[in-house]
């Protein structure tokens, strides 16, 4: 293997420093980082390092591994892309209409609602984005009534959420005809939803590693919980684990981001490979 | 003349599942030179997902693992509805007793070696549990 | 309009039980009520010794899970006696539900873990290598280093080498070393520590 140590400064970083990082994180989250992005870590390294002013690799890898300051989310945090913008990672929201909602659907009761949960749903994007979806994809989507909520433990970005104004850059995704449709562009250039939409979905307070906050939102037939595990650490990513599964109906689906897996959190669901994602179910009860 | 390329035999795919890194590598190495086609799992949450996005002729599991340990992967594995569920599966453990080996054959392992394993041995049985000859 | 909202969670807190009756609600013959009984002995002072007496009879795996995650909650003052026994169980789930409890318990373990790497059983030796994984950095790695210089089972020393290619230094390399020497004729160890030294030979310090 050829050594090549990085200079940043003083402080050198040698490729089995970047070794042991990958692998520590690959522990941790499941995320596998290829040799080709090599370049890419070691910048996110380096930047780390400055960060934190760690004076070795050494000290900075104890700073991880004891989550001082919450390094682990702060590193994991600058390998991902963390904008939210409308129809992020859509291929799961495909799998919502074309296969979860076929299997929920049909076992509802006249008058039962379908209740999806968006949990953190920060500024909104992805809550409204769900919402928007069921109206533009699912062919069924009059004959049911839909519960959208969305939560986050940030009482600012709720209100954010509620008052539904976004710029251009979190429409990107969305083709113009369909952005004709639900918002109202200002004066001042951002873009309002329309208020019967913003209306129709609840947005509430809610910390998921909080069992008694949890309680209180319950019987969801599906949860997007996306890209926020993977910042816990142990003890809490399986707290919330549970919490998550105490909120789903027996036979409920949860949804992580497209990087994230049960593997390093919980055994609790069933993993279900479908074409356009893999999602993961509270089973269904046993007889 | 156009050139024809071969055609590719089909490899024999194993799904290694164990939580050490180091591990894992010993028995790539081992079975990839054997031209098995390998990849790995962590424990065995991380194992149900993978069998799931790929077919498998084999698995080799370790017993102890965060999250998920090997017999209760194997168990949740054998009670499957489909064709997943007969895959044959090689056990690898330190424990080294009789009731141990009676364990894994009640979980649905097909055959048990104990650690540490020499690549010959991991071979010679992976082999045998997938119709190679050895 | 499909989409709907309605009025707001109903916020009325659940009927307080006491923690007798919750550890009561453990025996229950429905797998449902032991769940949430398991869950909320997590922030009950006491719970641990209920919560760990569970775990010799339950059979449902998200009740083990949940008590599990409910003596993590707990703390290691009050769970880790509890959990040190289950290193010795028959049962795979318990012995690895104990150890990735005891690794959210540094301070706990601090005060055992010479203790469990000097046990006579080499299987919770092994165990208690895998429990410094997680230990703050110091002291871990040179416990590690002082039990390859001592160890007899092949599969302990692998257990050592490989948390030490995780959390080890170029300090470990002579001790790896002198191991190797001893096992040179095991299958597997003399692979893993080449690729533990090979780790660590390049780390800076």
């Amino acid at each position: 293997m050829n050594r090549r140590d990085l200079e940043h400064g003083s402080v050198v970083v040698t490729d089995d420093d970047v070794r042991r990082l990958c692998e520590f994180l690959y522990r941790q989250t499941g995320m596998m980082f290829a040799q080709d992005k090599r370049y890419y870590i070691d910048r996110r390294l380096a930047e780390r390092m400055a960060a934190t002013a760690s004076p070795s690799f050494s000290s900075y890898f104890a700073a991880l591994r004891a989550n001082a300051e919450n390094e682990i989310e702060h590193l994991i945090n600058s390998f991902t892309v963390n904008e939210t913008y409308f129809y992020r990672e859509d291929h799961q929201f495909r799998c919502l209409t074309q296969t979860l909602l076929e299997v929920i659907a049909p076992k509802k009761q006249p008058g039962e609602p379908i209740r999806i949960w968006s949990v953190p749903c920060s500024t909104g994007e992805e809550p409204y984005s769900i919402a928007l979806w069921l109206l533009e994809n699912w062919e069924s989507v009059d004959k049911y009534e839909i519960e959208i909520i969305g939560s986050d433990i940030d009482t600012s970005v709720l209100r954010t959420a509620e008052a539904g104004i976004y710029g251009e850059r979190a429409l990107h995704r969305l083709p113009k005809d369909l952005i004709a449709r639900y918002f109202e562009k200002r004066d001042d250039g951002f873009y309002h939803i329309l208020p019967e939409i913003s209306r129709s979905l609840q947005f509430t307070r809610a910390n998921i590693v909080d069992p008694a906050q949890t309680a209180l939102h319950r019987n969801f037939d599906v949860i997007f919980c996306r890209n926020i595990l993977m910042y816990f650490d142990e003890a809490s990513r399986r707290l919330a684990a549970e919490n998550l599964f105490d909120s789903l109906v027996p036979g409920g689906f949860i949804c992580l981001g497209h990087t994230e897996s049960m593997s390093r959190i919980s055994a609790l669901f069933d993993a279900c490979q479908f074409a356009d994602a893999m999602v993961y179910r509270r089973p269904l009860e046993s007889s | 003349m156009r050139d024809i390329a071969p055609r590719e035999r089909a490899q024999t795919r194993v799904l290694v599942v164990d939580d050490s890194t180091i591990v894992r590598r010993y028995m790539r190495e081992a079975l990839e030179r054997a031209e098995f086609a390998v990849e790995e799992a962590f424990n065995g949450v991380e194992a149900l997902e993978k069998i799931l996005a790929h077919p498998f002729d084999l698995l080799v599991v370790d017993i102890n693992m965060p999250k998920m340990d090997g017999y209760t992967f194997l168990r949740a594995l054998r009670r499957r509805a489909d064709a997943h569920a007969a895959i044959p599966a090689l056990m690898t453990s330190t424990e080294a007793g009789p009731q141990d080996i009676d364990a894994a054959e009640a979980a649905g392992a097909n055959y048990y070696l104990v650690k540490p394993v020499s690549q010959d041995d991991l071979v010679l049985h992976a082999k045998a549990l997938t119709g190679r000859s050895p | 309009m499909p989409l709907l909202r309605r009025g707001k969670p109903d916020e009325t807190p659940p009927p307080v039980e006491t923690t007798a009756a919750l550890a009561g609600e453990l025996r229950h013959p429905d797998p449902e009520r032991r769940w949430s009984a398991a869950r909320r002995l997590g922030d009950r002072p006491g719970a641990a010794e209920h919560l760990a007496a569970a775990l010799t009879r339950e059979t449902e795996p998200r009740v083990v899970e949940a008590i599990f995650t409910s003596l993590a909650r707990r703390g290691g003052e009050e769970s880790a006696p509890h959990l040190f026994p289950l290193l010795r169980s028959d049962d795979a789930a318990l012995r690895n539900g104990a150890i990735e409890a005891l690794q959210t318990m540094p301070a706990a373990l601090a005060g055992h873990i010479e203790e469990l790497l000097h046990d006579l059983d080499s299987d919770v030796r092994i165990f208690a290598v895998e429990l410094t994984r997680k230990m703050p950095a110091a002291p871990a790695p040179v416990a590690l280093c002082r039990l390859l210089d001592r160890e007899t089972h092949p599969n302990v020393c692998a257990a050592a080498d490989d948390v030490l290619a995780e959390i080890g230094s170029r300090d470990a390399i002579p001790h790896l070393q002198r191991c190797r020497d001893r096992f040179a004729t095991q299958p597997f160890l003399p692979f893993a520590i080449a690729t533990a030294i090979e780790t660590l030979s390049r780390a800076a310090h």
